[in-house]
This record gives structure tokens, C-alpha cells and sequence, in this order.
């Protein structure tokens, strides 16, 4: 073996995760405010989905909740996978402050519909995602790669700026309409920059990167995985206009790009999955994977619901805008998020709480600082929310959206309580005394 | 993986001590996950050739320091020199029977 050796770089060594973790702790405060939402006002539900107070519920969640995550895990997983350091710690702090000041304030806005004060908050929020952007680019640039994994984190932070940029454009032609066109087409094209460009996005790069890792398994598949994304992104270059011209055909051939790319990348995943070494998936390997079923069901009913042909649109009840986002949000977007957390949560604490210790002490692994039935009765729990939800918003009945709210809230209950007690290591790590070693004879 | 015959047996104590650093996702120790390519002993002096599952591996700090801090804490050792290597590249074959069946993988040895 004639190995050639390298050097651990200094920036290598720094990941301390500290970021990313003020992420994960903000949004969780979020998934309980958002769940709160709808155990406060369950007709939420029933209500279309341009109600204010459905724009509200919908901010919390998904600017709260996924975005918060999301960007969180960007911030710790975009220096990993690239092999570099974050450009700039000092904008991912004021990226969170802006952030965590900026939401509350858009969904109270929201909720009261109050335009002007929309605008203030929305604009901290933007300046946010700006540095985030900026941030998120900048560490691709420098890492000199530009494989499947550097785009996706690239275009997804591109995708967020359009999205948020969108969203205060919405706003703003709200209040002084100076684009005459029908506010929820705006709004539809906004939500799908941000559902596509953003989350799509991300997972259809940075899965290929995480799950082989995680699952011991191989990436054997990057052509299909590649051929997934860039017809997505191809898709959503013709559907984000589309939906705001309302052109049906449009519309349809672009979300039908969208649920083509979606396809190739799904089945990428299921040859990576082929390969793993590591055959019992851990329960958030499970949810993640899922929530990218469910992602894929979400883009070939969104294909369905925007042909010219559809009844569905603003209709209340049936097949409509709230089931799709539904499967989209509460079937996709919800378990691939919460599998996401399950695994980076333990590992950014470990990294922490364990870290400095190896080889020191006795230090656990990072699946060991979960509880582990509370953690499968919670994820179980988010992912079987779903079906009543969706049977709920189909139907528009009040019971079926009380048992979905009740098992999302149980759900939502036992994940947040895992998460605190991984977190709790933070402040309490538990390390054993040094395995004993024989001494050498003398 | 090299184990000269002459130091045997502080070698096997240096491989004692690396099987006490476990790999924070899988919880396998890094010896059976394979990462130590050689341990070469020269009479308090170790040295060390080491690499990870994945250059990027994110927890790949923690384990180098680890794996330094748990050799000098070897009652009666001299200097510690541990190389993190990258070629050969680790892969899944470099997996000892141990972490096969901890893994649930029944893969060919």
C-alpha cells in the first residue's frame, strides 16, 4: 500500500455546527407555533387557500418551519458536501436574527392582513435570504466544484431570493396594483418557485450526497439523478410564468417536466438504495424517503390539477388547490423535512456535545441521543397524518380535519419532545470514563 | 493493515485503544469500519495511518483528533504520529465481519 497522504485542512476542521443549530431551534419553536395554528382554528383547512388566514397558516409552516430547517441544513451540509468553509459565518448570524424577527412579524401581518406592515417584515425576511444567497453562492464558488450537488445548493438559494422576491412583489401589487393581473396567479407562481425551486431542488441534489453517506450505500445513478434536476428546473423556468399568465397548456407541460424530473431523481434513489450496506434504515432515513414519495405523488397531481381540462383550481372540495397542498406539504414536504432534522439534529449535538471528547471519554454514537420509540411513535404519527387530512380537505369534513390535526399535533408533540432530548446533551453530554487499555509489558 | 511481528504486542495494544473510538453514525469502532490502513510501532513511537469513509465526512475531526488523544493516553508512549490518507479511497470491502453483521449486511467478505 503506497497511500498518498494528505493534510486535514484548517477550514475542514472547523465545522462546529453552532449555525445550523440555532436553525434547528427556531424551527421548532415554529412547527409548534404552526401546529398550534390549527388546533386553535381547525377550519383552517376548509377554508381556500388564498384566505388570509390560510396565508397566514402557510407562512408559518413553510417560511417557519421548512425554510428555517432547510436553510439551517444548508448551512452545515453545503461546506460538507462541497469539501469547503461557509464564505461567510457573520451573514449566517445576521441571516438568522432577520429571519427569526422577520416571520413572526409576516405571519401576524398576514393573519391581520395588514399590507403595509406585511411590507416591513417581509423586507427583513428578504434581506435574510439575500445574505443567504449571497452566503450559499459564494461557498460554491470558492469550493471550485460543480457536480450535481454544487447546483443544487446554488440554484435552490437562487430559487428562495426569486421566491421571496416574488412573494413582496405579491404584496406590494396588493397595495398599489400596478400589475394587472389576478393576485392568485401571482401567488400560485410564487408558492411553486418556492416549493420546486427551493425544496425540490435542494433534495434532488443533496439526498444523492446524504443518503449514500448515511446508508453506506453508492451513487451509481448520477446521469438520472442529473437528467431528474435539470428537467425540474427546466419545468419550473416554464411554469412559474405559465401560472402567472395562466396559460393552461403552459402550465401543464411545465409541471409535467417537473413530475418527469421528479421521476428520474426517485428512481436514482432507488438504485442508491440498492447499494446500501446498511439494510435497517434509520426511522429518519424512513420518513425522509417517504416524504420523497410523497413529493412525487405532489408533482404528478399538480401536473393533473393544472391541465386545462381540470376542475379542480379554487374549487371548494373534491380534488383542489388544498388537497394538492396537502399531499404536497402535509405528504411531502412535512416527513422528507422531519426525516431531514431526525438526522442532523443528533449529528450537529454530537458534533458539539462529543466531539472535543473522542478519544478522551466514552462517547455515544449520534443515533444514540435520540429516544428511540418516542422518536418511531412521533414519525409515525407525522407520517399517517396525511390521510385524514387529505380525506378532510377532500370532503371538506370537519371530522376527518380534527383526526388529521389530532395526529399531526400527537405527531408534532413526540418529534419536538425527541428533538429537545437530543438537545438536551448540548448542556448535559453524558460521557463514560476511557476504555481501559492494558498496560505494555515492560 | 501491517502488524509487524517484533512489536506485537504493543501493537495490539495500539489496536485496542483504536477499537474504543466508535464512528459517530454508525456507532462501529473505526478499526472494524476499517479506517486504520497500517499501525507501525518503533518502540514508544507510534505511528498511525488512518482515513475516513468519506473525505468529506463531516465528524472527520473529532475522529483524527480522537484517534491522537486515545494513543497518547497508552500508559508509556513515546511520540504519536497519525496520517489521514485518502488514496486508496475507503470503500464498504474494507468492512470487518464485526461491522458486516452489526449492519445487517451480508455482502461478500
Amino acid at each position: 500500500m503506497a497511500p498518498g497522504r494528505t493534510s486535514l485542512s484548517g477550514g475542514w476542521l472547523a465545522v462546529q455546527g453552532r449555525l445550523p443549530l440555532a436553525f434547528m431551534g427556531l424551527a421548532l419553536v415554529w412547527i409548534v407555533v404552526g401546529t398550534l395554528m390549527l388546533l386553535a382554528v381547525p377550519s383552517l383547512l376548509a377554508l381556500p387557500h388564498s384566505h388570509p388566514h390560510v396565508v397566514a397558516l402557510t407562512h408559518a409552516w413553510v417560511l417557519g418551519f421548512f425554510v428555517t430547517v432547510a436553510c439551517g441544513a444548508v448551512y452545515q451540509l453545503a461546506p460538507v458536501a462541497l469539501g469547503t468553509t461557509l464564505a461567510n459565518e457573520r451573514y449566517g448570524w445576521w441571516h438568522f436574527w432577520l429571519h427569526a424577527t422577520g416571520v413572526p412579524g409576516m405571519v401576524v401581518s398576514f393573519w391581520l392582513w395588514d399590507l403595509e406592515l406585511l411590507g416591513h417584515f417581509g423586507f427583513l425576511v428578504a434581506i435574510g435570504i439575500v445574505l443567504f444567497t449571497v452566503n450559499t453562492c459564494q461557498t460554491v464558488k470558492r469550493s471550485g466544484r460543480r457536480h450535481l450537488v454544487a447546483w443544487s445548493v446554488g440554484a435552490s438559494a437562487l430559487w428562495l431570493l426569486t421566491t421571496v422576491l416574488m412573494g413582496l412583489l405579491l404584496a406590494a401589487n396588493r397595495h398599489w396594483l400596478f400589475i394587472p393581473v389576478d393576485p392568485i396567479f401571482l401567488l400560485r407562481a410564487h408558492a411553486h418557485l418556492g416549493l420546486i425551486g427551493f425544496f425540490v431542488a435542494l433534495l434532488q441534489g443533496v439526498s444523492f450526497q446524504l443518503i449514500p453517506m448515511f446508508t453506506l450505500g453508492e451513487m451509481r445513478e448520477w446521469r438520472w439523478a442529473g437528467a431528474g434536476f435539470w428537467t425540474s428546473q427546466g419545468g419550473l423556468v416554464v411554469l412559474a410564468p405559465a401560472l402567472v399568465f395562466h396559460h393552461g397548456v403552459l402550465s401543464m407541460l411545465g409541471a409535467a417536466a417537473v413530475a418527469v424530473g421528479v421521476t428520474f431523481s426517485s428512481l436514482a434513489m432507488v438504485r442508491a438504495l440498492d447499494t446500501r450496506k446498511k439494510r435497517a434504515l434509520d426511522p429518519g432515513v424512513r420518513l425522509f424517503l417517504f416524504g420523497g414519495v410523497g413529493v412525487w405523488i405532489a408533482a404528478v397531481a399538480g401536473a393533473v390539477l393544472v391541465a386545462p381540462w381540470s376542475a379542480g383550481g379554487s374549487a371548494s372540495g373534491g380534488f383542489n388547490a388544498m388537497v394538492y397542498a396537502v399531499i404536497a406539504i402535509v405528504g411531502g414536504l412535512l416527513p422528507c423535512i422531519a426525516g431531514m432534522m431526525c438526522k442532523i439534529v443528533p449529528f450537529l449535538t454530537w458534533m458539539r456535545a462529543y466531539g472535543p471528547h473522542v478519544g478522551r471519554g466514552r462517547t455515544p454514537s449520534a443515533g444514540a441521543l435520540t429516544l428511540p420509540r418516542i422518536e418511531r411513535l412521533g414519525l409515525a404519527l407525522l407520517a399517517v397524518a396525511v390521510v385524514p387530512l387529505l380525506v378532510g380537505a377532500w370532503t371538506l369534513s370537519d371530522v376527518w380535519i380534527k383526526a388529521g390535526i389530532g395526529t399531526l399535533a400527537a405527531g408534532v408533540a413526540l418529534f419536538t419532545a425527541d428533538m429537545l432530548g437530543v438537545m438536551r446533551h448540548l448542556w448535559r453530554p453524558q460521557i463514560g470514563a476511557p476504555v481501559a487499555v492494558r498496560a505494555a509489558k515492560s | 493493515m501491517n502488524e509487524s511481528t517484533e512489536t506485537k504486542l504493543d501493537t495490539e495494544q495500539v489496536w485496542e485503544a483504536l477499537r474504543s473510538i466508535p464512528d459517530p453514525e454508525f456507532g462501529i469502532n473505526i478499526v472494524d469500519l476499517g479506517l486504520i490502513y497500517s499501525v507501525d510501532c518503533n518502540g514508544a513511537d507510534v505511528s498511525v495511518v488512518m482515513t475516513l469513509t468519506t473525505p468529506t465526512c463531516p465528524s472527520g475531526s473529532w475522529i483524527h483528533e480522537g484517534t491522537k488523544e486515545a494513543l497518547k493516553a497508552l500508559p508509556g508512549i513515546g511520540e504519536v504520529n497519525v496520517a489521514m490518507v485518502f488514496d486508496p479511497a475507503w470503500s464498504t470491502a474494507m468492512l470487518s465481519q464485526e461491522a458486516r453483521q452489526q449492519l445487517g449486511w451480508k455482502g461478500e467478505s
